[in-house]
């Protein structure tokens, strides 16, 4: 099983969805209408089946609002900042997320994708 | 200020014996009940809710992870008993919701690997602890039926959903308010609960044949058998009921509950304050005791229940005209707290269709002055007196009239 599909039935399981509800390209949170126990599962249970101890915070990208805000105090260019918080994140995927910070919360699959992976 | 009348106008229920009036009837007319012997104690028997899933009265939803099975029937019949109702979301805004639950005591699936008092807290769930808190099942239904009014989760052992359904025809009487949803679920058929039950020495140990064990007001009564199940109401004032053209299937006429204030599991021999509780609901319901046609018992098949009930019986209703005894337990087992929910919806159908089951394994009676009802009567009857007494002294006893 690749990590994606692993992912996919934990969230399945969770949030009592079908996998054809879950694309790389989903929201969590906009479009799987995840709450605050949901991630508290979904964490447990990555920590169970790939046998890691995730960091909560970067895995559900909590601090980002945060660390931007942090960037612009500072006067870092914010892409960078992000890189430098968020090895696990492609280039691209950062772009995209400052595109799209405004229109609500931006955790998407492919982000836990991105984590577990590079965990692994 | 005129009284307010309560009605019931929605009944849903998940019993050992079926979920609908039609199922119920027939099962009791066939005289075969389904005891079983329990898997994991050999020497034990329950009475089980076959092929249950929750998923076909809710859909999916993500919270059903969340709910034990107690909880999971409780839902189930909340929602059963709105959907019979034909009440919308709207009117359910303002409504209150009474739920009777039980404790989880499923320790041999619930519980983690124990090992020399060290935990392995990795293999359970981030909200496992929402398995336990008594109003899971509670926050559940109202998450799913719009319900935002008053809400008490009621945990007074085998009284439970019988003074959460009194509770509420309370608040409906007195105006507090004009809907409500009450009742109960509860299910014990685990390792864990026939080990707390054995130990207390309450529950039938043995290996007659499972259809024979429980006896309830039988001289060879040996305890009572566990079952499982749930019940739910909607209770609603009279006149808004009325109004809104809704079909009238029950009336509740009085509530009555006391405690023994004795023992921490037997009954006051004596019966003084669960007698305190029926004629308190006798006279809520301002009615004569020769009104009461039928009394639907609490009769567990333990030796000391049955002693005290059928002595308060006979002490309160040693008259020309004695109502008719019946004890459901003798056919779906004991239901914990959801007995009382559960036999008042076996009590609906019952009058509806005009029939009168017998208390099964009745051979030998242990009061000879009690009518106890031995063999099954179509007959029709109306007002119906139900006494539930639980564990702790818990008493209380609803009067209704279909």
């Amino acid at each position: 099983m690749t990590v994606e599909n692993i992912l996919k039935d934990i969230l399945c399981d969770i949030l009592d969805i079908d996998l054809s509800d879950i694309e790389p390209e989903t929201y969590l949170i906009r479009d799987l209408d995840a709450e605050s126990i949901d991630l508290l599962e979904l964490a447990v249970n990555i920590n169970q089946q790939f046998n890691t101890s995730v960091n909560e915070d970067d895995l559900f990208l909590r601090k980002l609002r945060f660390y931007l805000e942090e960037a612009e105090e500072r006067g870092i260019e914010k892409n960078s900042y992000l890189k430098n918080k968020y090895p696990f994140l492609p280039n691209d995927r950062i772009m995209e997320i400052l595109d799209d910070i405004e229109k609500g919360p931006v955790l998407k699959m492919k982000d836990l994708i991105h984590y577990v992976t590079r965990q692994n | 200020m005129t009284t307010r009348r309560v009605a019931i106008t929605g009944t849903g229920s998940i019993t050992p014996i079926g979920s609908t009036d039609d199922h119920i009837i027939s099962f009791l007319k066939a005289g075969q009940p389904c005891f079983e012997t329990f898997v994991s104690h050999s020497d034990t028997v329950v009475c089980p809710v076959k092929n249950f899933d929750l998923i076909q009265y809710t859909g999916k939803f993500k919270h059903r992870r969340y709910l034990n099975r107690g909880a999971s029937l409780s839902v189930a019949a909340a929602m059963m008993a709105v959907k019979d109702a034909h009440i919308d979301n709207g009117l359910l805004d303002n409504a209150g919701l009474f739920t009777g639950a039980g404790p989880n005591l499923d320790m041999g699936n619930e519980f983690p690997e124990i090992i020399n008092h060290q935990v392995n807290w990795e293999a359970i769930q981030a909200l496992w602890i929402l398995k336990f808190l008594p109003n899971t099942a509670a926050s559940t239904i109202a998450q799913l039926t719009g319900i935002h009014g008053e809400c008490t989760t009621v945990g007074t052992a085998c009284a439970a959903s019988l003074q959460a359904i009194g509770d509420a025809f309370r608040k409906i009487k007195d105006g507090y308010l004009d809907i409500a949803l009450a009742g109960g679920g509860d299910s014990r058929l685990s390792s864990g609960a026939m080990m707390a039950y054995k130990k207390a020495r309450s529950i039938y140990v043995g290996s007659d044949h499972p259809n024979q064990v429980c006896r309830p007001f039988d001289q060879n009564r040996k305890g009572f058998v566990s079952g499982e199940g749930a019940a739910f109401f909607i209770l609603e004032d009279y006149e808004h009921a009325k109004k809104r053209g809704a079909e009238i299937k029950a009336e509740i006429l009085g509530f009555g509950a006391s405690m023994d204030g004795y023992r921490m599991t037997d009954p006051h021999p004596d019966g003084l304050y669960a007698q305190r509780a029926v004629v308190q609901a006798i006279n809520d319901a301002k009615i004569h005791p020769d009104d009461i046609d039928l009394i639907s018992s609490h009769g567990t098949g333990t030796q000391l229940n049955d002693k005290m009930e059928a002595e308060l019986i006979h002490r309160l209703f040693n008259r020309r005209h004695q109502p008719f005894v019946i004890a459901l337990k003798s056919w779906i087992g004991h239901l914990s707290a959801a007995c009382g929910a559960v036999e008042l919806s076996v009590c609906m159908a019952c009058i509806k269709h005009d029939y009168i089951p017998e208390i099964r394994n009745l051979n030998d009676p242990c009061h000879m002055s009690v009518n106890f009802v031995v063999s099954p009567k179509s007959c029709r009857f109306n007002t119906v007196l139900l006494e539930n007494f639980g564990f702790g002294g818990q008493n209380c006893a609803i009067i209704f009239r279909g």
